[in-house]
């Protein structure tokens, strides 16, 4: 259904009935970042927000906690929800801003423009994440056991 | 509208951020291993750089320009980028759950690199108003997020080929990256901005 798949490395960090709960793995910007992260220099801050992306998915290996797993969700799935998230609110801003400019408004209008840009685009994101989602475009599948070696690729 | 057009041109094109000014470079080799990641670090690069030079231009002018306070312009850009990307985070957590988790599996959410306070501090530099400032940022970006979708593509070309032992890996990357940069040398000249 969706083509290619985009992998990604996450570690169970809980067992509940048929499902597991999913800590994702770093992804850093750069090798550096990510040897950084998972080869335990994490900082607090770090372990904060990873424990605020879990997520659950059914337990179809007999997962434990403690074990790596590679997620997969399609690559088409992946830029649709990017559009979504960023591309959304970006045109609203951004077209309410030129607008404002063109019609020959100041400063402090065309912020007011944009602001009111940027609200039209994150409802409108808001909107369409809700059809993705629907539509089971936004859940990652698991799709294999992963090495336990620490990747500083 | 030639004005924005020419603003964008030349942002995005003339002075790619990445290879005209070599900002953004660890982002540029890191993240362009798959063309579908590429794009949407882009993207997110892209939200980031210019919402957080609008919110630059606003200090700038109303804060750090009347009360004299330009030696503390770097510092107070840093805050600010860094609070633009906590906001980023918590308005797409608010916005879906869903999406952020998606993204938070492939994608750093956390899109901080050099780019991101070169392109402040050379909209200060450039003296615009406010929309000049936000298609400024919007177009440096959109040049960024060109970049890495063509270099990204030609990456996955070249992770196919059939590469000397020398250059297999990061070598090769380089090369290519270098010729790339010399492919946009060519636009030099089409715009002053």
């Amino acid at each position: 259904m969706q083509g290619e798949q985009i992998e990604g490395v996450a570690r169970v960090v809980a067992e509940d009935g048929g499902m597991v709960w999913l800590e994702p793995e770093p992804t850093g910007s750069c090798g550096g970042c990510m040897s950084a992260a998972i080869c335990g220099h994490k900082s607090g801050s770090t372990s904060r927000r990873l424990a605020a992306r879990r997520f659950a998915l059914p337990n179809e290996y007999a997962l434990r906690p403690g074990d790596r797993v590679v997620v997969g969700i399609g690559e088409r799935s992946l830029l649709r929800a990017s559009l979504v998230a960023y591309g959304l609110p970006l045109l609203g801003m951004m077209g309410a801003a030129i607008t404002a400019q063109v019609m020959g408004a100041g400063d402090g209008r065309a912020v007011v423009a944009t602001l009111g840009g940027l609200a039209g685009g994150l409802v409108a994101a808001r909107m369409a994440a809700r059809l993705l989602s629907a539509r089971g475009e936004l859940s990652p599948q698991v799709l294999r056991r992963a090495g336990d070696e620490c990747n500083l690729d | 509208m030639k004005d924005i057009v020419l603003l964008i041109v030349g942002a995005a094109l003339v002075n790619n951020v990445v290879l005209a000014r070599f900002l953004g470079l660890c982002s540029f080799m890191g993240v362009t291993t798959k063309l579908d990641t590429a794009l949407g670090m882009g993207m997110a690069t892209t939200f980031v750089i210019t919402v957080s030079s609008m919110a630059d231009w606003a200090i700038e002018k109303f804060l750090l320009v009347p009360y004299d306070l330009g030696y503390l312009r770097t510092v107070t850009f840093i805050l600010v980028i860094a609070a633009a990307v906590q906001f980023t985070e918590m308005v797409i957590r608010k916005v879906s759950p869903a999406l952020f988790q998606t993204l938070g599996i492939y994608l750093p959410l956390i899109t901080t690199n050099c780019a991101v306070l070169g392109v402040a501090l050379l909209l200060v530099a450039g003296q615009y108003n406010f929309v000049e400032s936000a298609v400024f940022a919007f177009a440096s970006s959109l040049g960024y997020s060109l970049v890495m979708a063509i270099f990204a593509g030609l990456r996955e070309r070249i992770a196919l080929a059939e590469v000397p032992m020398l250059f297999a890996g990061p070598p090769i990357g380089f090369v290519t990256a270098s010729l790339l940069a010399l492919a946009f040398m060519g636009f030099s000249g089409m715009s002053t901005n």
